[in-house]
């Protein structure tokens, strides 16, 4: 059990007024931040849950190069926050209000204070997807969980099921087969998506049973808690009944662009359009990480996104100020 | 050995460096059935040791029986921090993620400042009558001291609030009579609870639905 402070949030003296504003603190966001303040632009990056981002909700990340051995998610995202720290990155952790990216003076407003930057950088990231059928709203947090490793231990000794079998689901049920007694799978498509050393290494786990082509119908409980999840076979049209008081669901991502709705371009998943440039549709905004349109959502593209974004923020802040001082 | 970094270390002795005022710890232990008391014992002291604006007392709950009534302490461990309007209660290990909770906690009553927004301010001038908030987390659950924080610094301000973290795994009587299998979940004067990783205004908003 450890004591780590690399989420910590100290209060800094918060200016009003920045070089760059950095929204999220994940592994693209301090990314950005720790090339920004090397290229001395006065730096803050706001981020309303907790630093290190999504990664800390993974409980061990095995492909960040490097780490031969893994990284914990906890800890890599810790190192990363304190990496961006040691820069003197300024950090707030208000939540958003409204954000105003038109113009030459960019405005962050939390409700309580406003924020104004030369130049922003949307390191806002993704959050779960919802799998919106009946029963899902009432047994959240009653059975169904997005968090693995917040919520593993109470399923300790019992089957649980896994909706999704892409990295993340197969990921985290390596580490919930670490608590559950066993790991039923229900995936849309006919096979396996994540990666191939995860999907071996599942497929040779005794107790793990899958459901391929079979779309998840209902939750079913007795109001307090979830006891069964209903399938259905896509190709016979068959309805199953999975009994099951626990239910982790990998079914995808969204993109945290709400507050940037008609400001800037997005694609028609609601990413934000942007090429390897990370420059948007609005001068003077730049996009890094999951949030970017891009092929593949990794930490290492995460961080690559970041160095570009911090490194064409700074080209953009000097145009704007009529050269480099 | 302790059990805190030695970087980690240094940076809280430079932030209770700054503390203004003293605040003062109490841990109520028990001999019996507490596997974590020895290691919150443990984390305090070293805490303690940092600085000598940080009073910790630690006290047997079962020979201290007036003490404990006094602080309202109902199991082990149990770490309250004193604060001027009310107490924060950390009912189990401050372990994990949750150790940022109690060190921001010691920093905001040590400094008097406690950073709280406007929504929070508003809401807690609005509350008139007694009320319980209970925290269930686990301590490797990332969202969790958001929902953490927000209810100790309501009762940093508000009259009359009471707000416990409480460990989920430690106390598996208290997490399946409050049908606990996902955390943050946040009780609410025993009845109503919502998950509680919110930003402030929906925080609020869920707060008055259940009062």
């Amino acid at each position: 059990m450890g004591f780590s402070l690399g989420a910590l949030k100290t209060k800094g003296k918060i200016k009003n007024s920045y070089d760059l504003i950095i929204i999220g603190g994940g592994p693209a966001g301090l990314t950005s931040a720790i090339y920004a303040r090397r290229s001395g632009l006065d730096t803050l990056v706001i981020e309303q849950m907790i630093t290190g981002g999504n990664i800390v909700s993974t409980e061990m990340v095995d492909n960040w190069p490097g780490d031969f051995n893994g990284v914990t998610g906890e800890e890599l995202g810790n190192r990363m926050t304190k990496h961006a720290k040691r820069f003197g990155t300024d950090f707030l952790d208000e939540d958003i209000k409204s954000i105003e990216l038109k113009g030459t003076i960019k405005v962050v407003n939390s409700g309580n204070r406003e924020y104004t930057a030369k130049a922003i950088i949307i390191a806002t990231g993704t959050h779960p997807k919802s799998i919106n059928v009946p029963g899902e709203k009432i047994y959240k947090g009653h059975g169904i969980s997005y968090c693995a490793t917040c919520d593993a231990p109470f399923f300790k000794g019992k089957d649980i099921v896994v909706i999704g079998a892409g990295n993340s689901a197969i990921e985290e049920s390596l580490y919930l087969l670490n608590f559950a007694k066993s790991i039923t799978f229900v995936q849309d498509l006919p096979f396996i998506t994540a990666d191939k050393i995860v999907a071996d290494e599942i497929k040779g786990k005794q107790n793990v049973k899958f459901y391929f082509e079979h779309l998840v119908k209902e939750f079913k409980g007795n109001n307090d808690k979830l006891t069964s999840i209903i399938a259905e076979d896509r190709k016979t049209g068959e309805l199953k009944e999975i009994n099951s008081e626990g239910c982790f669901v990998y079914i995808g991502l969204i993109p945290n662009t709400k507050l940037l709705a008609n400001q800037i371009k997005l694609n028609k998943y609601g990413y934000i359009d942007a090429g390897e440039d990370t420059a948007t549709s609005e001068k003077g905004v730049f996009v890094a990480g999951d949030v970017r349109e891009k092929l593949l959502r990794q930490i290492v593209t995460a961080v690559s996104d970041g160095a570009v974004a911090a490194f064409q923020a700074k080209k953009y802040i000097d145009s704007i100020a009529g050269g480099n001082k | 050995m302790g059990l805190l970094e030695k970087q980690d270390k240094i940076f809280l002795q430079e932030e209770f460096n700054k503390l203004a005022n003293e605040v003062k710890i109490n841990l109520f232990m028990s001999e019996n059935d507490c596997i974590y008391c020895k290691d919150t014992k443990s984390i305090l002291e070293e805490i303690a040791e940092i600085s000598d604006k940080i009073k910790l007392s630690v006290f047997d709950m079962d020979k201290n029986k007036d003490i404990a009534n006094k602080f309202k302490v109902e199991r082990t461990p149990a770490t309250i921090l004193e604060g001027e309007k009310n107490n924060l209660v950390f009912y189990g290990i401050p372990a994990g993620y949750e150790f940022s909770s109690l060190i921001e906690d010691i920093i905001d009553l040590g400094n008097n400042d406690f950073d709280i927004s406007e929504e929070l301010k508003k809401f807690a001038e609005t509350l008139d009558k007694d009320m319980n908030i209970k925290i269930f987390v686990t301590t490797s659950c990332p969202h969790c001291p958001k929902a953490v924080r927000t209810a100790h610094k309501l009762a940093m301000i508000a009259p009359n609030v009471r707000a416990e973290m409480i460990e989920a795994q430690e106390f598996p009587d208290l997490s399946s009579r409050y049908n606990v299998s996902a955390v943050p979940r946040v009780v609410i004067n025993e009845n109503t609870y919502f998950e509680g990783a919110l930003p402030d205004q929906q925080y609020i908003e869920k707060i008055k639905e259940a009062i």
